[in-house]
C-alpha cells in the first residue's frame, strides 16, 4: 500500500470515496427515513431531510407485533447459518481436490455445477419439491437448506478453485515432505493462506441464502416456517401495503444484516488483510 | 497434479465423490426435468401431459417474441455486466487504499448486496413514484417535467440496468478486493522504484495477477445477469409493452401465467443451450487445464 | 514433526463424522413434527386472504372445529396471486392441500379437468346465489364462492359540491367532471394502466358499460368485429381524453396505489370495491363521510357497468376428502358470515341469504354504510347493470378467456393509445391479433 500521495491524489481519493458512499448508501437512507415519517406526510412533497418524525413508529409497531417477523427472522438466520457451514465444507473439499489432484472429467464436474444457474429457479423449485416430498421433507426448512446449497456450492467451488489454483503447490509439498498427509497439509498451510477467499465465500453463501425468495416460497408452506423475504413479499401482496409500512418492512429486513455485518466486518476485513500480510 | 496415492488420499477421494455426487444430482435432476418438460404440451404442473416432441421448439423459434426477448436479455446483461465490472474494480481500488474510516466505507460499499431483491425493487419504485418519488420531484425541480420513468422503454431498461448495477457491483468489488490482497506489495515497490506510475502499475501488475479471479467473476456474473429474473420482474414485469421482457420473464409468463408449461420450459431450455454455447467459447479461451499443461 | 497416517487421520475423520451426525440429527429433529402430525387427523387449508382479520377469523373457526371434532385444521396463507402456484406445487410434490382458495374460474377449470377437485354440488345447491358467480363445470359445482369484488367508481362529494358537479351518466360527463376537478395538486381521475390484474380490474368498466363483448357464444373473438370495434375505439379515445387528468406513473399503479392516492386526497375519483371504504374508515375517517359512489357510465347514459371479481374455495381430491367435505359443510353454515365480516364491505356476499341474515347485518360498518350496501346489492338486481370481466367472457367457464386475461392485450391497447398516441383502430387490431394467438 503506498502511503505517499500527492495532493491531487488525495483529493481524487476523497471525491471517489464520497461518491461511492453516496451511491451505495443514499437509497438505503431514503428507505429508512421514509419508514420513520408519519403516514400522512408521505403524501406531501418529499424533502431530503424529513420535517416530521413519527414518534409512535406506527409502521414498525404494526409490523413487529402483528406479523410473524421474529419467527421469520429466526428461520432465515438458522437456514443461512447451516447453509454457510455446509457450503463451505463442501466447496472447500471439491475445489481443493480439483485443484490438486488429477481428476477425470474435471471440466464436466465444474461445468456441471454451473447448471444450477442456467435455469429459472421457479422451474427448478417445483421438481425439487417433488424430490424432497419423496424423502418426507416437503414442508421443511431442511429442504430449503439443501436448495440453497445448490446455489451456493457452485459459486464457492468456482471462487475457491481460483484461489487454490493461484496458490503455488510447493508450500504444501514442503509440508508433505516433512511427513504431513495432504489433508493435514491443507489445514496447516493452505487454509490460513486462502482465508480471504473462504471468508468471501462464507459471506456470499450467507447472503444468497438470506435473500432467496423462490426456493423458500415453494418449498415451505407453514406460516411458522416462512423466511423473511417470503414474509415481506406477502405484505407486498396484500391490498393495503402502504409505502410507510413497506419501507418499515424493508428496513426491518435490512437492519439485522447491517448490525450483524458491522459486528462481523472486523473479521471480514481481517480475513481480507490476512492475505496482504503474507504478501 | 497428483493422483490418489496414499490411503489418506483415497479417503479424500471418497468424500470428494460423495460431495460432488450429491451436489450434481440435486442440480442436474431438476434441470433434466425442466428439459424433459419442454418435450410435452402441458397447461400446468398438475395437468395431463401430451408428448409433442420438438413441436414446442418449432413453435417458439419462429415466434418473434422469443428473439425480441433474447435481444432484450443481451442488452440488459451486457450493459449490467460492463458497468458492474468497471464500477466494481473502481470501488475495490478505492477500498484498497489506506484512509481514515476505510473499515466503515468497506461496510457501506457492500450494503447494496445485502438487500433482498424485493427490498431494492420497492425502494426503487418509491424513489421513482410518479407523484411521490423523491427523484421524480428532483427531476421536476431541474426542469424535466414529471418523467414517466417506467412508461418509456429506454428509461425502464435504464432503471432495471442501474438497479442491477447498484445491487451487484459489491460482489465484483469484494472479489476484486480479495484478489488484490494476494498481490505481493513487493511487486508494486519494485515497479515504483523502476519509475512506473499508478496507471502503469495497474495494467502491468494488478490486472495480470488478478486476471484469473476477474475472469471467473465475469463468467459468473454473465450467467447470473442473463438469467436474472427477480429484479426485472419486480420492477417492470417485463413492461412497458415487453420492452424489458427477457428470456427468463418470457419463460415464466408462459409457464406460470399463460398455461403453456411446455412452452415455458422450451424457452428456458433454449436459453440454457445458448448459455452453454457461450460457456464453451469461454472455456476455449480460458481453458480449465492451463495449470496442468504447464505443470 | 512427523505424522503417520493413522494418527493424523483420526481427528479429521472424527470431525467429519461428527459433522455428518450433527446434520443427520438436525434433519431428524426437523422431520420429527411431520411424523407426529400423521397421528391426528389434519386438514390443510390454503387461504389467499392475507389480511390479519381474515386469517384470525379462519384460525378461530379452525380452533372451534378442533375442539368440536378433534380434527386439526392448519391454515397456510399466501398472497392471492400466489395461490394457484402454491396449490400446483403442493399437488406436484404429493402433498396436496385439502382445501384451497382460488380467484379465477380458469384455475378451477384446470384443476377440475385434471381430476384434482371434489364436486361439492350438493353443498352449493343448498343456497341461492347471485348472478355470474357459481361456475358449473359439466353440471357439477367444484367451487364455493365467498364474495364478489365488483369494481365501481368512488368520488369526493365535497369536491363535487364545490364545483357544482353532478354524478356522471355518460362518458362526456365523466371526462368533464374529471377535468373540472384537476387542479391544485389534485387529479381528476386515476386509472391504472399497467399490464397487470389491477388495471384489468379497474380500467375496463367504461368499455363494458358500452356493451362491448370480446367473445361470442362460440368463443370466437369479436373485439374487432364491425359492431364492436367502433365501441372499443370510442372507449380508447375516451380514455385518452381522461389521461391528462390522471397522476403520472399509472403504468406502475397497483391496487394499493389507488387506495393510497384517494385516502391522501390526491385524486377526486377512485376505482375500487368495498375495500376503499374500509380503508378510509381506518386511515381517513373524515373522508369516509365525504365519499360517494357510482357505477361506470356508458357513452349514451343507458347502461352502467361494474368489473367482475370473485373469490371462492375448492375441495381438493385427497385421502381426507370426506373430512374436508365435513369441514366445509360446518364452516359454510357456521362461520361463513364471520369470515365475511373480516372485510365486511369488501367481501360482498355471493350467497343471497346472507343479505337478509341478521347476523350479517349486525356489523357496525355494514350498519353505518347502509347506502353503500344497498348500492352493492343493486348491482345484482338492476336490469341496466352489466357485470363483466375478461376472464369470464364467453358462454361458460373456459380456459380461453383465462388465457386472454393473461395476455393483458387490452391494457396494451390502452398503453398504445395513451402513451404512444397510436390511432385507436390500430391499437385494437394489435390487441385482437394477440388475443387470437391464444384462442
Amino acid at each position: 500500500m503506498n502511503t505517499r500521495r500527492t495532493a491531487a491524489g488525495r483529493i481524487g481519493l476523497f471525491i471517489g470515496v464520497a461518491l461511492m458512499a453516496i451511491w451505495s448508501f443514499f437509497p438505503i437512507y431514503w428507505m429508512v427515513v421514509s419508514s420513520l415519517r408519519p403516514e400522512r406526510d408521505l403524501f406531501s412533497a418529499p424533502t431530503l431531510i424529513p420535517k416530521t418524525f413519527d414518534r409512535e413508529l406506527a409502521s414498525y409497531h404494526n409490523l413487529l407485533w402483528l406479523t410473524d417477523y421474529w419467527q421469520q427472522f429466526l428461520n432465515s438466520l438458522m437456514v443461512a447459518g447451516v447453509v454457510v457451514a455446509v457450503s463451505l465444507v463442501m466447496s472447500i473439499i471439491i475445489s481443493y481436490v480439483i485443484s490438486r489432484y488429477r481428476v477425470p472429467g474435471k471440466s464436466l464436474i465444474i461445468g456441471g455445477m454451473l447448471y444450477a444457474y442456467m435455469f429459472p429457479p421457479m422451474l427448478l423449485a417445483i421438481p425439487l419439491l417433488a424430490i424432497f416430498a419423496r424423502w418426507q421433507l416437503a414442508d421443511n426448512l431442511v429442504g430449503v437448506i439443501v436448495a440453497h446449497c445448490t446455489m451456493t456450492i457452485p459459486l464457492g467451488v468456482w471462487l475457491l478453485w481460483g484461489f487454490f489454483k493461484a496458490m503455488p503447490m510447493h508450500l504444501e509439498e514442503a509440508a508433505m515432505v516433512d511427513g504431513c498427509t495432504r489433508v493435514s497439509a491443507f489445514f496447516r498451510v493452505v487454509l490460513p493462506l486462502s482465508l480471504p477467499g473462504i471468508v468471501t465465500v462464507a459471506i456470499f453463501s450467507f447472503l444468497l441464502s438470506w435473500t432467496d425468495y423462490v426456493f423458500a416460497f415453494v418449498l415451505v408452506s407453514s406460516d411458522s416456517l416462512k423466511t423473511l423475504p417470503v414474509g415481506l413479499a406477502s405484505i407486498l401482496g396484500s391490498f393495503d401495503a402502504r409505502w410507510g409500512e413497506l419501507m418499515a418492512g424493508a428496513t426491518l429486513i435490512t437492519l439485522p444484516l447491517l448490525i450483524m455485518f458491522s459486528l462481523l466486518s472486523r473479521y471480514f476485513i481481517q480475513g481480507l488483510a490476512a492475505g496482504a500480510v503474507k504478501g | 497434479m497428483q493422483s490418489f496415492k496414499t490411503a489418506s488420499d483415497r479417503r479424500l477421494l471418497v468424500v470428494f465423490v460423495v460431495c460432488v455426487g450429491a451436489t450434481l444430482v440435486l442440480i442436474l435432476g431438476p434441470a433434466l426435468y425442466a428439459i424433459q418438460l419442454s418435450l410435452y404440451e402441458a397447461k400446468t404442473f398438475v395437468s395431463p401431459r401430451t408428448w409433442v416432441g420438438l413441436d414446442n421448439y418449432a413453435r417458439i423459434i419462429v415466434d418473434p417474441a422469443f428473439w425480441q426477448a433474447l435481444g432484450t436479455g443481451l442488452v440488459f446483461s451486457i450493459s449490467a455486466i460492463v458497468l458492474q465490472v468497471v464500477l466494481g474494480i473502481a470501488f475495490a481500488l478505492l477500498l484498497n487504499q489506506a484512509f481514515p474510516g476505510r473499515a466503515l466505507m468497506r461496510g457501506v460499499a457492500i450494503l447494496p448486496y445485502l438487500l433482498p431483491t424485493v427490498v431494492i425493487a420497492i425502494t426503487a419504485q418509491w424513489l421513482l413514484d410518479g407523484s411521490l418519488g423523491l427523484w421524480t420531484h428532483w427531476a421536476q425541480d431541474i426542469g424535466f417535467g414529471r418523467p414517466h420513468w417506467f412508461e418509456n422503454p429506454v428509461s425502464a431498461m435504464t432503471i432495471v440496468v442501474l438497479a442491477s448495477v447498484w445491487t451487484w457491483t459489491p460482489f465484483v468489488a469484494v472479489c476484486f478486493l480479495a484478489a488484490l490482497q494476494t498481490v505481493p506489495a513487493s511487486l508494486y515497490e519494485a515497479a515504483r522504484v523502476d519509475g512506473a506510475g499508478a496507471i502503469m502499475r495497474f495494467f502491468h501488475i494488478t490486472l495480470p495477477m488478478v486476471a484469473p479471479m476477474l475472469l471467473v467473476v465475469i463468467l459468473l456474473r454473465s450467467i447470473w445477469m442473463f438469467n436474472k429474473f427477480d429484479i426485472v420482474w419486480l420492477l417492470t414485469k417485463g413492461g412497458p409493452l415487453n420492452a424489458t421482457e427477457h428470456l427468463p420473464i418470457l419463460a415464466y409468463r408462459k409457464a406460470f401465467l399463460q398455461f403453456d408449461l411446455g412452452g415455458g420450459a422450451t424457452v428456458a431450455t433454449l436459453s440454457f443451450m445458448l448459455l452453454s454455447i457461450l460457456l464453451a467459447i469461454y472455456f476455449h479461451f480460458v481453458p480449465l487445464d492451463e495449470k496442468e499443461a504447464r505443470a | 514433526m512427523s505424522y503417520d497416517d493413522s494418527k493424523a487421520a483420526s481427528p479429521h475423520n472424527a470431525r467429519r463424522r461428527s459433522l455428518l451426525v450433527a446434520a443427520a440429527s438436525g434433519a431428524a429433529v426437523l422431520a420429527a413434527p411431520a411424523i407426529h402430525a400423521q397421528q391426528t387427523k389434519t386438514l390443510r387449508f390454503l387461504n389467499a386472504e392475507p389480511s390479519r382479520d381474515s386469517v384470525a377469523a379462519l384460525r378461530k373457526a379452525a380452533d372451534e372445529y378442533e375442539k368440536k371434532t378433534g380434527v386439526k385444521v392448519v391454515i397456510d396463507t399466501v398472497p392471492p396471486d400466489d395461490a394457484f402456484g402454491k396449490i400446483q406445487a403442493a399437488i406436484s410434490s404429493g402433498n396436496s392441500y385439502d382445501i384451497g382458495t382460488l380467484a379465477f374460474a380458469g384455475h378451477v377449470l384446470i384443476l377440475a379437468e385434471a381430476g384434482k377437485l371434489v364436486p361439492i354440488t350438493k353443498l352449493v345447491d343448498r343456497h341461492k346465489w347471485g348472478p355470474r358467480i357459481t361456475f358449473p363445470i359439466n353440471n357439477e359445482h367444484y367451487w364455493y364462492p365467498y364474495d364478489y369484488n365488483f369494481c365501481w367508481l368512488y368520488y369526493r362529494k365535497d369536491m363535487y359540491q364545490k364545483k357544482g358537479l353532478k354524478v356522471p351518466d355518460t362518458w362526456d360527463e365523466m371526462v368533464h367532471n374529471a377535468k373540472a376537478l384537476t387542479s391544485d395538486g389534485v387529479f381528476g381521475s386515476s386509472q391504472p394502466l399497467g399490464a397487470n390484474s389491477a388495471a384489468q380490474w379497474m380500467s375496463l368498466g367504461y368499455m363494458w358499460a358500452d356493451g362491448v363483448a370480446m367473445l361470442d357464444d362460440n368463443f370466437k373473438l369479436i373485439l374487432d368485429s364491425p359492431t364492436m370495434k367502433p365501441k372499443v375505439v370510442a372507449y380508447l379515445d375516451m380514455m385518452k381524453a381522461l389521461y391528462p387528468t390522471m397522476p403520472p406513473g399509472m403504468t406502475q399503479a397497483v391496487f394499493a396505489t389507488v387506495l393510497g392516492q384517494f385516502s391522501g386526497s390526491q385524486i377526486a375519483h377512485a376505482p375500487y370495491a368495498g375495500r376503499l371504504m374500509e380503508v378510509l374508515e381506518q386511515r381517513a375517517p373524515d373522508l369516509a363521510d365525504k365519499t360517494g359512489f357510482f357505477m361506470y357510465p356508458d357513452s349514451e347514459g343507458k347502461h352502467k357497468a361494474v368489473n367482475h371479481g370473485y373469490d371462492g374455495w375448492v375441495v381438493m381430491d385427497t385421502p381426507q376428502r370426506e373430512e374436508s367435505l365435513k369441514f366445509m359443510e360446518w364452516f359454510t353454515e357456521n362461520h361463513y358470515i364471520d369470515f365475511l365480516h373480516s372485510a365486511p364491505l369488501h367481501f360482498q356476499p355471493a350467497r343471497m341469504d346472507v343479505y337478509e341474515d341478521p347476523r350479517w347485518l349486525a356489523n357496525p360498518l355494514i350498519k353505518k354504510h347502509g347506502e353503500l350496501v344497498e348500492f352493492m346489492k343493486s348491482i345484482l338486481t338492476r336490469k341496466d347493470v352489466i357485470i363483466r370481466s375478461v376472464d369470464t367472457e364467453g358462454p361458460r367457464v373456459d380456459l380461453r378467456p383465462a388465457k386472454m386475461f393473461e395476455t393483458y392485450a387490452i391494457l396494451e391497447a390502452l398503453q398504445n393509445r395513451l402513451l404512444k398516441d397510436m390511432p385507436a383502430a390500430e391499437a385494437v387490431d394489435i390487441a385482437s391479433a394477440k388475443y387470437r394467438t391464444v384462442l
